[in-house]
Protein backbone atom coordinates (compact mmCIF):
# COMPACT_ATOMS: atom_id res chain seq x y z
CA UNK A 1 0.00 0.00 0.00
CA UNK A 2 1.05 3.53 -0.64
CA UNK A 3 -0.13 6.79 0.89
CA UNK A 4 -0.20 10.12 -0.90
CA UNK A 5 1.97 12.74 0.76
CA UNK A 6 2.18 16.51 0.47
CA UNK A 7 5.27 18.60 0.92
CA UNK A 8 4.40 20.56 4.04
CA UNK A 9 7.57 22.55 4.24
CA UNK A 10 11.30 22.82 4.53
CA UNK A 11 13.10 23.27 7.80
CA UNK A 12 16.72 23.98 8.58
CA UNK A 13 18.42 21.46 10.83
CA UNK A 14 21.23 23.31 12.60
CA UNK A 15 22.64 20.11 14.15
CA UNK A 16 23.38 18.53 10.81
CA UNK A 17 23.70 21.73 8.80
CA UNK A 18 21.11 20.29 6.43
CA UNK A 19 17.50 20.79 5.52
CA UNK A 20 14.48 18.64 6.28
CA UNK A 21 11.72 18.19 3.72
CA UNK A 22 8.58 17.46 5.71
CA UNK A 23 6.06 15.23 3.97
CA UNK A 24 2.63 14.65 5.53
CA UNK A 25 -0.38 12.62 4.47
CA UNK A 26 -3.76 14.26 3.89
CA UNK A 27 -5.07 13.49 7.38
CA UNK A 28 -1.83 14.80 8.80
CA UNK A 29 -1.61 11.55 10.72
CA UNK A 30 1.73 10.53 9.31
CA UNK A 31 4.91 12.45 8.77
CA UNK A 32 8.11 11.72 6.89
CA UNK A 33 11.09 13.97 7.52
CA UNK A 34 13.68 13.64 4.77
CA UNK A 35 17.09 15.19 5.26
CA UNK A 36 18.53 16.81 2.13
CA UNK A 37 21.48 19.02 1.24
CA UNK A 38 21.38 22.75 0.65
CA UNK A 39 21.22 22.67 -3.14
CA UNK A 40 18.53 19.96 -3.11
CA UNK A 41 16.50 22.02 -0.62
CA UNK A 42 16.87 25.04 -2.85
CA UNK A 43 15.63 23.05 -5.87
CA UNK A 44 12.52 22.00 -3.94
CA UNK A 45 11.94 25.43 -2.46
CA UNK A 46 12.08 27.19 -5.86
CA UNK A 47 9.44 24.80 -7.19
CA UNK A 48 7.20 25.10 -4.12
CA UNK A 49 7.22 28.86 -4.38
CA UNK A 50 6.67 28.77 -8.15
CA UNK A 51 9.76 30.88 -8.64
CA UNK A 52 10.78 30.89 -12.28
CA UNK A 53 14.54 31.36 -12.17
CA UNK A 54 16.09 33.44 -14.97
CA UNK A 55 17.91 30.34 -16.18
CA UNK A 56 16.80 26.72 -16.10
CA UNK A 57 18.12 25.12 -12.93
CA UNK A 58 19.12 21.45 -12.85
CA UNK A 59 15.59 20.11 -12.25
CA UNK A 60 14.11 22.49 -14.82
CA UNK A 61 16.68 21.08 -17.22
CA UNK A 62 15.64 17.57 -16.16
CA UNK A 63 12.02 18.42 -16.93
CA UNK A 64 12.96 19.96 -20.32
CA UNK A 65 14.81 16.74 -21.12
CA UNK A 66 11.63 14.71 -20.45
CA UNK A 67 9.34 17.27 -22.14
CA UNK A 68 11.45 17.18 -25.32
CA UNK A 69 10.16 13.66 -26.01
CA UNK A 70 6.84 13.85 -24.17
CA UNK A 71 7.90 11.62 -21.32
CA UNK A 72 5.49 12.28 -18.43
CA UNK A 73 6.17 11.92 -14.73
CA UNK A 74 3.13 10.01 -13.43
CA UNK A 75 4.12 9.82 -9.80
CA UNK A 76 6.99 9.64 -7.39
CA UNK A 77 7.18 7.04 -4.64
CA UNK A 78 9.36 7.16 -1.55
CA UNK A 79 9.95 3.44 -1.77
CA UNK A 80 12.35 2.41 0.97
CA UNK A 81 14.16 3.48 4.07
CA UNK A 82 17.39 1.77 4.98
CA UNK A 83 19.75 2.95 7.72
CA UNK A 84 18.32 6.48 7.68
CA UNK A 85 18.61 6.72 3.90
CA UNK A 86 15.46 7.07 1.86
CA UNK A 87 15.12 5.65 -1.63
CA UNK A 88 12.66 6.79 -4.26
CA UNK A 89 11.36 5.83 -7.66
CA UNK A 90 10.17 8.14 -10.40
CA UNK A 91 7.34 6.56 -12.38
CA UNK A 92 7.13 7.79 -15.95
CA UNK A 93 4.99 7.18 -18.99
CA UNK A 94 6.77 7.22 -22.33
CA UNK A 95 5.29 6.01 -25.61
CA UNK A 96 2.59 3.92 -23.87
CA UNK A 97 5.07 2.18 -21.61
CA UNK A 98 5.58 2.74 -17.92
CA UNK A 99 9.03 3.07 -16.42
CA UNK A 100 10.28 3.20 -12.83
CA UNK A 101 13.63 4.92 -12.40
CA UNK A 102 15.67 4.88 -9.17
CA UNK A 103 16.29 8.30 -7.71
CA UNK A 104 17.17 10.12 -4.55
CA UNK A 105 14.01 11.44 -2.85
CA UNK A 106 15.24 15.02 -3.23
CA UNK A 107 15.48 14.75 -7.04
CA UNK A 108 12.19 12.87 -7.19
CA UNK A 109 10.36 15.49 -5.11
CA UNK A 110 11.92 18.44 -6.98
CA UNK A 111 10.82 16.85 -10.26
CA UNK A 112 7.34 15.87 -8.99
CA UNK A 113 6.50 19.41 -7.92
CA UNK A 114 7.63 20.79 -11.29
CA UNK A 115 5.61 18.14 -13.11
CA UNK A 116 2.56 18.49 -10.85
CA UNK A 117 2.81 14.77 -10.17
CA UNK A 118 1.63 13.21 -6.90
CA UNK A 119 4.12 12.07 -4.28
CA UNK A 120 3.49 8.79 -2.48
CA UNK A 121 5.23 6.90 0.30
CA UNK A 122 5.23 3.16 0.79
CA UNK A 123 3.44 2.31 4.02
CA UNK A 124 6.44 0.25 5.05
CA UNK A 125 8.53 3.43 4.92
CA UNK A 126 6.02 5.29 7.05
CA UNK A 127 5.97 2.46 9.57
CA UNK A 128 9.74 2.43 9.78
CA UNK A 129 9.94 6.14 10.28
CA UNK A 130 7.60 6.81 13.14
CA UNK A 131 7.11 10.51 13.48
CA UNK A 132 8.16 10.19 17.09
CA UNK A 133 11.75 10.61 16.10
CA UNK A 134 11.20 14.03 14.64
CA UNK A 135 8.93 15.15 17.44
CA UNK A 136 11.52 14.04 19.94
CA UNK A 137 14.12 15.95 18.02
CA UNK A 138 11.95 19.07 17.88
CA UNK A 139 11.20 18.89 21.59
CA UNK A 140 14.88 18.76 22.34
CA UNK A 141 15.56 21.92 20.38
CA UNK A 142 16.07 24.98 22.52
CA UNK A 143 16.10 28.60 21.38
CA UNK A 144 19.79 28.62 22.23
CA UNK A 145 20.43 25.98 19.59
CA UNK A 146 19.34 28.36 16.87
CA UNK A 147 21.42 31.17 18.36
CA UNK A 148 24.54 29.09 17.87
CA UNK A 149 24.23 29.59 14.16
CA UNK A 150 25.13 33.24 14.43
CA UNK A 151 28.13 32.84 16.66
CA UNK B 1 35.09 13.16 -30.77
CA UNK B 2 33.38 11.23 -33.53
CA UNK B 3 33.74 12.08 -37.20
CA UNK B 4 29.99 12.26 -37.71
CA UNK B 5 29.59 14.83 -34.97
CA UNK B 6 32.44 16.83 -36.43
CA UNK B 7 31.09 16.84 -39.96
CA UNK B 8 27.70 18.14 -38.83
CA UNK B 9 29.19 20.94 -36.86
CA UNK B 10 32.30 21.98 -38.75
CA UNK B 11 32.09 25.58 -37.66
CA UNK B 12 32.08 24.77 -33.98
CA UNK B 13 35.09 24.67 -31.69
CA UNK B 14 35.53 21.25 -30.06
CA UNK B 15 36.26 21.42 -26.35
CA UNK B 16 37.21 19.06 -23.58
CA UNK B 17 36.98 19.62 -19.85
CA UNK B 18 40.51 19.81 -18.47
CA UNK B 19 39.80 20.29 -14.83
CA UNK B 20 37.56 21.68 -12.15
CA UNK B 21 39.12 24.21 -9.83
CA UNK B 22 37.68 25.03 -6.46
CA UNK B 23 37.24 28.72 -5.70
CA UNK B 24 36.89 28.47 -1.96
CA UNK B 25 36.46 32.21 -1.49
CA UNK B 26 33.13 32.26 -3.27
CA UNK B 27 32.12 28.60 -2.94
CA UNK B 28 32.01 28.29 -6.71
CA UNK B 29 33.83 26.05 -9.12
CA UNK B 30 35.81 27.02 -12.20
CA UNK B 31 35.51 24.72 -15.17
CA UNK B 32 38.58 24.86 -17.41
CA UNK B 33 37.77 23.94 -21.00
CA UNK B 34 40.51 23.25 -23.54
CA UNK B 35 40.27 23.29 -27.33
CA UNK B 36 40.84 19.74 -28.47
CA UNK B 37 42.48 20.93 -31.72
CA UNK B 38 44.69 23.45 -29.94
CA UNK B 39 45.74 24.03 -26.37
CA UNK B 40 43.89 27.28 -25.76
CA UNK B 41 41.63 27.28 -22.77
CA UNK B 42 38.73 29.14 -21.37
CA UNK B 43 36.97 29.10 -18.07
CA UNK B 44 33.41 29.12 -16.84
CA UNK B 45 32.33 29.79 -13.28
CA UNK B 46 29.61 27.45 -12.03
CA UNK B 47 27.91 26.72 -8.73
CA UNK B 48 29.46 24.29 -6.26
CA UNK B 49 26.94 21.44 -6.69
CA UNK B 50 27.13 21.61 -10.50
CA UNK B 51 30.92 21.88 -10.44
CA UNK B 52 31.20 18.92 -8.10
CA UNK B 53 28.92 16.97 -10.39
CA UNK B 54 31.24 17.72 -13.32
CA UNK B 55 34.24 16.68 -11.26
CA UNK B 56 32.63 13.36 -10.34
CA UNK B 57 32.02 12.71 -14.03
CA UNK B 58 35.64 13.61 -14.90
CA UNK B 59 36.88 11.22 -12.22
CA UNK B 60 34.43 8.56 -13.42
CA UNK B 61 33.37 8.36 -9.81
CA UNK B 62 30.23 6.34 -9.20
CA UNK B 63 28.35 7.73 -6.24
CA UNK B 64 26.47 5.22 -4.07
CA UNK B 65 23.22 6.88 -5.09
CA UNK B 66 22.27 8.48 -8.40
CA UNK B 67 22.90 12.23 -8.24
CA UNK B 68 20.82 14.69 -10.26
CA UNK B 69 22.76 14.39 -13.53
CA UNK B 70 23.01 10.62 -13.15
CA UNK B 71 19.20 10.64 -13.01
CA UNK B 72 19.01 12.60 -16.29
CA UNK B 73 21.40 10.09 -17.84
CA UNK B 74 19.25 7.26 -16.47
CA UNK B 75 16.10 8.75 -18.04
CA UNK B 76 17.94 8.87 -21.36
CA UNK B 77 19.01 5.23 -21.07
CA UNK B 78 15.49 4.08 -20.21
CA UNK B 79 13.90 5.91 -23.14
CA UNK B 80 16.67 5.53 -25.71
CA UNK B 81 17.36 9.27 -25.81
CA UNK B 82 20.98 9.97 -26.70
CA UNK B 83 22.85 13.19 -26.08
CA UNK B 84 24.36 14.06 -29.48
CA UNK B 85 26.30 17.13 -28.48
CA UNK B 86 26.40 20.11 -26.20
CA UNK B 87 27.08 23.58 -27.60
CA UNK B 88 27.96 26.74 -25.72
CA UNK B 89 25.86 29.07 -27.81
CA UNK B 90 26.04 32.51 -26.29
CA UNK B 91 27.65 34.73 -23.71
CA UNK B 92 26.06 37.86 -22.27
CA UNK B 93 27.55 39.83 -19.40
CA UNK B 94 29.91 36.92 -18.63
CA UNK B 95 26.99 34.51 -18.43
CA UNK B 96 27.26 31.57 -20.78
CA UNK B 97 24.32 29.83 -22.40
CA UNK B 98 24.23 26.29 -23.73
CA UNK B 99 22.06 24.06 -25.88
CA UNK B 100 21.85 20.30 -25.50
CA UNK B 101 21.09 18.37 -28.70
CA UNK B 102 19.23 15.12 -28.16
CA UNK B 103 18.20 12.36 -30.51
CA UNK B 104 15.72 9.55 -30.29
CA UNK B 105 14.88 7.27 -33.22
CA UNK B 106 16.12 9.86 -35.66
CA UNK B 107 14.19 12.73 -34.10
CA UNK B 108 16.48 15.51 -32.94
CA UNK B 109 15.43 17.96 -30.24
CA UNK B 110 17.37 20.74 -28.57
CA UNK B 111 16.91 22.15 -25.10
CA UNK B 112 18.30 25.23 -23.39
CA UNK B 113 20.54 24.63 -20.42
CA UNK B 114 23.10 26.22 -18.23
CA UNK B 115 26.58 25.17 -19.37
CA UNK B 116 27.09 23.39 -16.04
CA UNK B 117 24.12 21.05 -16.51
CA UNK B 118 24.96 20.58 -20.19
CA UNK B 119 28.59 19.67 -19.47
CA UNK B 120 27.67 17.43 -16.53
CA UNK B 121 25.37 15.46 -18.85
CA UNK B 122 27.82 15.47 -21.79
CA UNK B 123 30.60 13.92 -19.69
CA UNK B 124 28.28 11.19 -18.42
CA UNK B 125 26.99 10.34 -21.88
CA UNK B 126 30.34 10.78 -23.69
CA UNK B 127 28.81 13.48 -25.89
CA UNK B 128 31.09 16.05 -27.54
CA UNK B 129 31.19 19.60 -26.18
CA UNK B 130 31.53 22.59 -28.51
CA UNK B 131 31.51 26.36 -28.43
CA UNK B 132 30.36 28.54 -31.30
CA UNK B 133 33.03 30.66 -33.02
CA UNK B 134 31.34 33.74 -31.55
CA UNK B 135 31.45 32.43 -27.96
CA UNK B 136 35.06 31.36 -28.45
CA UNK B 137 36.07 34.85 -29.62
CA UNK B 138 34.35 36.45 -26.67
CA UNK B 139 35.50 33.96 -24.07
CA UNK B 140 36.97 34.97 -20.76
CA UNK B 141 39.91 33.53 -18.96
CA UNK B 142 42.60 33.76 -21.61
CA UNK B 143 44.99 35.30 -19.12
CA UNK B 144 44.16 33.28 -16.08
CA UNK B 145 46.71 30.55 -16.58
CA UNK B 146 49.14 31.80 -14.00
CA UNK B 147 46.43 32.30 -11.47
CA UNK B 148 44.98 28.86 -12.12
CA UNK B 149 48.41 27.27 -11.88
CA UNK B 150 48.72 28.71 -8.42
CA UNK B 151 45.34 27.30 -7.41
CA UNK B 152 46.07 23.99 -9.04
CA UNK B 153 49.03 22.98 -6.96
CA UNK B 154 47.10 23.69 -3.81
CA UNK B 155 43.63 22.41 -4.58
CA UNK B 156 43.60 20.05 -7.45
CA UNK B 157 46.56 17.74 -7.24
CA UNK B 158 45.35 16.41 -3.93
CA UNK B 159 42.05 15.46 -5.49
CA UNK B 160 43.37 13.36 -8.30
CA UNK B 161 42.09 9.84 -8.07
Amino acid sequence: MITQMQVKGLMFDPYNNAYIVVLRDEDEAEMLPIWVGKSEASAISLALEHVAPPRPMTHDFMKSFLDAYNAKVISVVISDLNEHTYFAKVHLMYEDSEYAVDSRPSDAIALAIRSEAPIFANDSVIRKQSSEELEQWLENLKPDDFGKLDS
Amino acid sequence: MTNTAQSNVQDLIPLSVSRVVEDTNTDTRIIVLTRTDDSDTFTIWVGAPEGDSIRRALDSATPPRPMSHDLVKSFGEHFGITTKRVVLTDVKSSTYYATVFLENKGVERSIDARPSDAIALALRTHAPIYATQDVWKRRSGQHLDAWLAKLDTKDIDTQEV
